[in-house]
């Protein structure tokens, strides 16, 4: 279908778009500047916003500057809109917008100077602004102010678990210091109020909006009534995006520890310290950052703590215990291992010690730690391996163990359990003692010296030896590798020796077809011979086995039974031209015919002889 | 076997060791075993007995070192076992974070005897490559038979293979040692006046890493390294 008047469409479109020009045409310009906050403190930041609606291409924006204030940050941005209302020309705004984040330099009511525009010659200035500066900080603005924000979807939803560890975990709000505002280092405590033998995780992190290099030395701070613990220490820098004030920096993790406070009172982390190379290669500068101090506020534990208790024992722990056997014969060790696993300063707790009646022997425990931090906090377990040797036969037992400790979380004592361990000890081969019956004489028997092992203890030496020689194992003696690699040599000369075997029969069929061929023309030389003589019939009858031959030795198969045509189909399929065909064909022909009395004439038999010379000649 | 002793001559300079251990006479019997050892008469049963001497001794070093030898070469009972509970109980060193586990190579090869696992290797290696032989010989129609067994035979002798090359690696590069010294001192470097890291008492098993000079590098369980003098340890 043919489509009418849309040339005139375009046409009128076209004209309504340059009747709707910029306004800047007709120096119509709009210019302001606000703040998002009419008080502040002297810590605070705030943003100033500079609106210019109109503004030429080459107008040039001149910002406030002032001994008052420090910029940590602009950005401009640039709108367009048009809007189109009643049948009427569209309208198109051009609105650029400066936001400048500033924070005073001293307290008091300032003014932030007003910002200027020039456009073709003339100088537009906007308003001053008054701020109101107080010391210290006021906090953010509320969110409204910042403006912009869309509602919350997930706002009216529950909310989400709690993580457990996360409970009291303060979140950082680091303050950009003067003078260092563009690189700064930053200690942060995931909580400052906690009771003895809680762990405080102290993160060192070093704010940048430069290019780092390398950070050369780190000067962790002087802790001083802390127990610490590595929890991280990247080998490599790795930022991650931060917002501080409305200030977009890196963060780089320098160092994360966990540190177990060992006493109640106000604790003080001193500053940390580190050298920091920025840029790269000769544009690079190296320059030192000290960090804010800290301070630790830790609470004793609460009275009423349980028998046994430790101000190291704070966290979470489970208390288990695990026996080799607990069915041995006399003079059999047994290890028992009692297991501390939990959350908390793995490395400082004492599990409790292991103690049993005098007729099991309890060697001193070695300690094995397995520390496995996790989100920051240090947990792990554990083990006190003991020895126990009994001395005695009988039925003991260990009796159960108790760890008590305090646990934060629910700022309440409580005691990690086991189970008692009953061991019975049984004669050995040699039926050194008979089990007591009673639990009464157990109790009397284990205090009595006897059934002790002799040697201190030791098993006796055997009595009867099998001598054995130092030998080597087997794989190191001289004849082992060649017996392994024997079989694979033997299959691989099986392989090449089959594979030679057909490359010789290959070969011997060919010369076979070479021999025939050469007894062919031996043979068709001796027909020559009967050419002028009287027996015509042996002359044709010679030609045709010459020929004969000839053909089952370049065609590999007897020819002696084959027709006329097949005989044809086989010399083609060898790859015999027409010509040689239609002569051997000629020959075979003419030998029939001679064999039973034609062909008397010597010119025939000379033709015949040349046709068949010529059908042996030049096919290899 | 050597044939510096008859088999009665052997046993009857066992017996007379023996006899000197039971009236305490440590001395005697300790060169008695060692006696036989020097002349090729060793085995686990003479190793328990001269470690068992050591220890009533109160050699912790050589205690420990005999009794590990008896239990490398295959002699592991529970009277073996005893006494070297007994020697490690003794022992000063304490070492604390000592990984509960052993590397996997290593506690394989413990698992299972190199003999054993070589020969098993050598036989069905062979037998299956005869199999095979075999299998190209006879005629198609009776070739199953064959067949199924040589695979049957593959089919234990790769597995042995790799356990053989398991056993063959451990042996060339895992070196356990015995420190033989009352107190051995590791250092930072292999030179006499190197500084001091941490000391070693006798009888605490140990892993050679290197040599160099009269120094070896040496690791304890839970990681911890240093070099000693080559004469405070010996190989087990």
């Amino acid at each position: 279908m043919r489509r009418t008047g849309s040339a005139n469409r375009a046409l009128l479109a076209v004209l309504a778009l340059l009747a709707t020009a910029p306004a800047w045409a007709n120096d119509d310009l709009d210019f302001y500047q606000t703040v998002d906050r009419e008080e502040v403190g002297s810590d605070d930041t705030f943003r100033l916003t500079v609106v210019v609606v109109d503004a030429p291409p080459n107008a040039q924006v001149q910002l406030p500057e002032s001994d008052d204030f420090e910029v940590l940050s602009s950005s401009r941005s640039s709108q367009r809109s048009i809007s189109l209302s009643g049948g009427g020309p569209a309208v198109i705004q051009d609105i650029t917008r400066y936001v400048l984040v500033m924070r005073a330099n001293r307290a008091g009511r300032l003014k932030i100077p007003p910002s200027q525009i020039t456009v073709r010659g003339k100088t537009y200035r906007t308003q001053p602004v008054e701020i109101s500066v107080r010391s210290g900080r006021l906090g953010t603005p509320p969110q409204a102010q910042s403006g912009g924000s869309l509602p919350d979807p997930f706002a009216s939803a529950p909310p989400s678990r709690r993580d457990p560890f996360e409970d009291d975990m303060m979140e950082d709000e680091p303050t950009i210091p003067r003078g260092d505002s563009d690189l700064f280092l930053r200690s942060s405590l995931d909580r400052d109020d906690v009771f003895v033998g809680e762990q405080v995780t102290l993160s060192l992190y070093i704010y940048s909006r430069v290019d780092l290099s390398s950070v050369d030395s780190v000067t962790m701070p002087k802790l001083e009534g802390f127990w610490t613990e590595e929890v991280e220490s990247p080998t490599q820098l790795s930022g991650e995006q931060r917002i501080v004030d409305g200030v977009p920096y890196r963060a780089y993790l320098l160092r994360r520890r966990a540190l177990f406070p060992v006493k109640p009172g106000t604790l003080t982390i001193t500053p940390a310290e580190a050298d920091i190379t920025t840029g790269f290669l000769f544009a690079g500068h190296r320059v030192h950052r000290v960090s804010n101090g800290l301070k630790v506020k830790v609470r004793p534990l609460p009275p009423g703590a349980p028998q046994g208790m430790s101000n190291a024992h704070v966290g979470s722990w489970r208390l288990s215990t695990e026996v080799s056997q607990t069915r041995v014969e006399l003079g059999q060790p047994v290890t028992v291992k009692v297991i501390l696993e939990g959350v908390g300063n793995v490395k400082n707790v004492t599990p409790p010690k292991l103690t049993g009646p005098a007729a099991l022997k309890i060697y001193d425990p070695t300690t094995t730690d397995k520390v496995a931090p996790q989100r920051n906090r240090v947990q792990g377990r554990r083990v006190m391996e003991y020895l126990v040797m009994p001395q005695r036969t009988g039925t003991f037992t260990l009796p159960a163990l108790e760890f008590p400790f305090f646990d934060p979380r629910a700022r309440a004592y409580d005691v990690a359990r086991t189970e008692p361990v009953t061991i019975t000890v049984e004669a050995g081969a040699g039926g050194v003692s008979s089990l007591p019956t009673s639990p009464s004489q157990v109790a009397d028997a284990a205090n009595e010296q006897k059934n002790v092992l002799t040697a201190g203890g030791l098993r006796p030496v055997r009595y009867q030896a099998r001598f054995v020689a130092p030998s080597e194992p087997p794989w190191k003696r001289g004849f082992f590798v060649p017996v392994v690699l024997a079989p694979l040599g033997l299959l691989l000369g099986v392989a090449l020796v089959g594979g030679l075997r057909g490359k010789l029969a290959t070969r011997s069929e060919a010369d076979r077809g070479r021999q025939q061929a050469k007894a062919a023309r031996k043979r068709l030389a001796e027909a020559e011979k009967l050419q002028g003589g009287t027996n015509v019939g042996a002359f044709y009858a010679e030609v045709e086995k010459a020929l004969h031959g000839f053909l089952e030795a370049r065609l590999g198969v007897p020819v002696g039974g084959l027709t006329r045509e097949v005989l044809a189909e086989r010399m083609a399929a060898a790859g015999a031209d027409a010509e040689r065909r239609s002569r051997v064909l000629f020959v075979l022909e003419a030998c029939d015919l001679g064999r039973y009395g034609g062909g008397g004439n010597p010119a025939e038999r000379q033709k015949v002889m040349d046709a068949a010379a010529a059908a042996m000649e030049g096919w290899a | 076997m050597s044939g510096y002793y008859t088999p009665e001559e052997a046993q009857d300079v066992f017996l007379k060791a023996n006899e000197a251990y039971a009236r305490e006479d440590y001395a005697e019997a300790q060169a008695g075993y060692e006696k036989l050892l020097s002349h090729g008469h060793g085995g686990p049963d003479v190793l328990y007995n001269l470690g068992t001497t050591h220890l009533a001794r109160g050699d912790l070093g050589r205690a420990v070192l005999a009794l590990e030898q008896a239990v490398k070469q295959g002699g592991r009972a529970p009277d073996l076992e005893a006494n070297l509970a007994v020697a490690r109980a003794r022992q000063v060193d304490k070492v604390v974070g000592a990984s509960a586990e052993e590397e996997f190579l290593p506690r394989v090869a413990a698992a299972t005897d190199g003999n054993v696992v070589a020969w098993t290797f050598l036989g069905t290696w062979v037998a299956a490559f005869v199999m095979v032989m075999l299998w190209r010989v006879l005629r198609p129609g009776r070739r199953t038979l064959v067949g199924i067994l040589a695979t049957l035979l593959f089919a234990v002798a790769i597995p042995s293979g790799l356990l053989l090359a398991t056993h063959a690696w451990v042996e060339e590069t895992v070196h356990e040692a015995v420190v033989l010294s009352p107190t051995l001192v590791a250092r930072e470097l292999p030179q006499p006046g190197a500084r001091s890291i941490f000391e070693v008492h006798a009888g605490l098993k140990v892993r050679l890493l290197e040599e160099t000079g009269r120094f070896v590098r040496i690791r304890l369980p839970n990681g911890l390294e240093g070099w000693a003098e080559r004469e405070g340890v010996a190989e087990i």
